[in-house]
């Protein structure tokens, strides 16, 4: 950068003059007369060593000097090192903010996507909590709120309430059974008809029909059964499954 | 600056202050008991002794001196050089601490009311 010399170089310079000085002065005492410097030779090298001491002694002023400024730049440097560290710290805290901010700008993203698809295609909320009634009545979401242990109630169709539905009737009485359910009025009605035929028999009676019901076949006609079992869905209809692990999280999409 | 003093302490910082820096009398010295004329013998060679011992001492003062120049702080650059760095030293600081207050009070979050 700068050709100058430092006040250190200078300073060893002027000390390696003045030895070199004082050993030319003493080997000038101690030579030969022959060998000995004149008097003004002689009277030169003793100023030049005298000033050269002068000039020492103006260096090394300035070198306290320096000292001084040097004190004054270990402060300043300290100082900056204070702000660099708060600099970083706060650099650190800036990019955790952004972070934090750029997560919550996407989830509130995600979140917009999901009202505007909600809105798009409304669902009445008297349609959802009749749904809601059926999954749950049958009582295989949740046990009833006065269940007990010993409660012969169960979330599965158990073979008491079989019997008593249609299958098990039909078994047992294979007409009568039958007309207590049927919905459309028949021709011929054949009462106590055959109450003594082999249950294997009547499994011819009953056939699939293109509409997807099963009809069984009284005599002429076929009467279409139904397939389900009205007695549970009037159990319990007004408990709702209030279970909270029933319900589905409102975070999931 | 040329005092004698000289500071006990294990850790001695040198300063210009405890710098011994007197070679002149020294040399003074020599010359001195070189120049003297001795009649006698005996006085001759302890003069001669005492003479060879001030030439060591003077060497020996003179490597003390610079190793304790070389451990004088701040004097690594010129006067001008140092100046230099301390300007830039203070401009540096300055704008850090102009960075860091931008930055501080800084309120871009406005909530419309």
């Amino acid at each position: 950068m700068s050709s100058q010399m430092s006040t250190k170089e200078k300073l060893l310079y002027i000390i390696d003059d003045i030895e070199l000085i004082s050993k030319e002065i003493i080997e000038n005492s101690i030579a030969p007369k022959h060998l000995k410097l004149s008097g003004p030779e002689y009277a030169q090298l003793t100023e030049l060593l005298v000033a050269k001491n002068n000039e020492l002694n103006d260096t090394l002023k300035l070198a306290s000097e320096q000292a001084q400024i040097d004190k004054k730049m270990d402060i300043l440097k300290a100082e900056v090192e204070r702000q660099d560290n708060d600099i970083n710290h706060l650099q650190k805290q800036l990019k955790e903010a952004e972070q934090i901010l750029s997560t919550a700008i996407y989830q509130a993203n995600q979140k917009l996507q999901s009202i505007s698809r909600a809105n798009k295609r409304p669902v009445s909320s008297e349609e959802l909590i009749k749904f809601a009634h059926r999954i749950s009545a049958s009582n295989a979401i949740c046990a009833p709120l006065t269940w007990q242990q010993g409660d012969p109630r169960r979330p599965y169709p158990t073979d008491i309430e079989m019997r008593l539905g249609l299958l098990g009737r039909l078994m047992s009485d294979p007409i009568n059974g039958h007309m207590l359910q049927q919905q459309n009025s028949l021709s011929d009605l054949h009462r106590q008809g055959h109450p003594g035929e082999i249950p294997a028999a009547q499994q011819n009676q009953f056939a699939w029909h293109s509409s997807g019901e099963m009809h069984i076949s009284v005599g002429q006609g076929s009467v279409p059964m139904d397939t389900r079992n009205h007695k549970q869905e009037t159990e319990d209809v007004e408990v709702m499954s209030t279970d909270s692990s029933s319900s589905s999280s409102s975070d999931s999409q | 600056m040329e005092s004698d003093e000289q500071n006990q302490d294990l850790e001695r910082k040198v300063t210009v202050e405890n710098l011994n820096i007197e070679i002149l009398p020294i040399i003074y010295e020599i010359i001195r008991s070189v120049e003297k004329d001795h009649h006698d013998n005996t006085a001759k060679t302890r003069e001669s002794q005492d003479c060879s011992q001030k030439v060591l001492e003077l060497q020996k003062r003179l490597d003390q001196a610079r190793a304790e120049i070389r451990m004088l702080p701040g004097i690594d650059y010129s006067k001008e050089q140092q100046l230099h760095h301390l300007e830039a030293l203070k401009t540096q600081l300055k704008l850090k601490q102009e960075l860091l207050r931008k930055y501080r009070y800084m309120y871009t979050f406005e909530i419309p009311k």
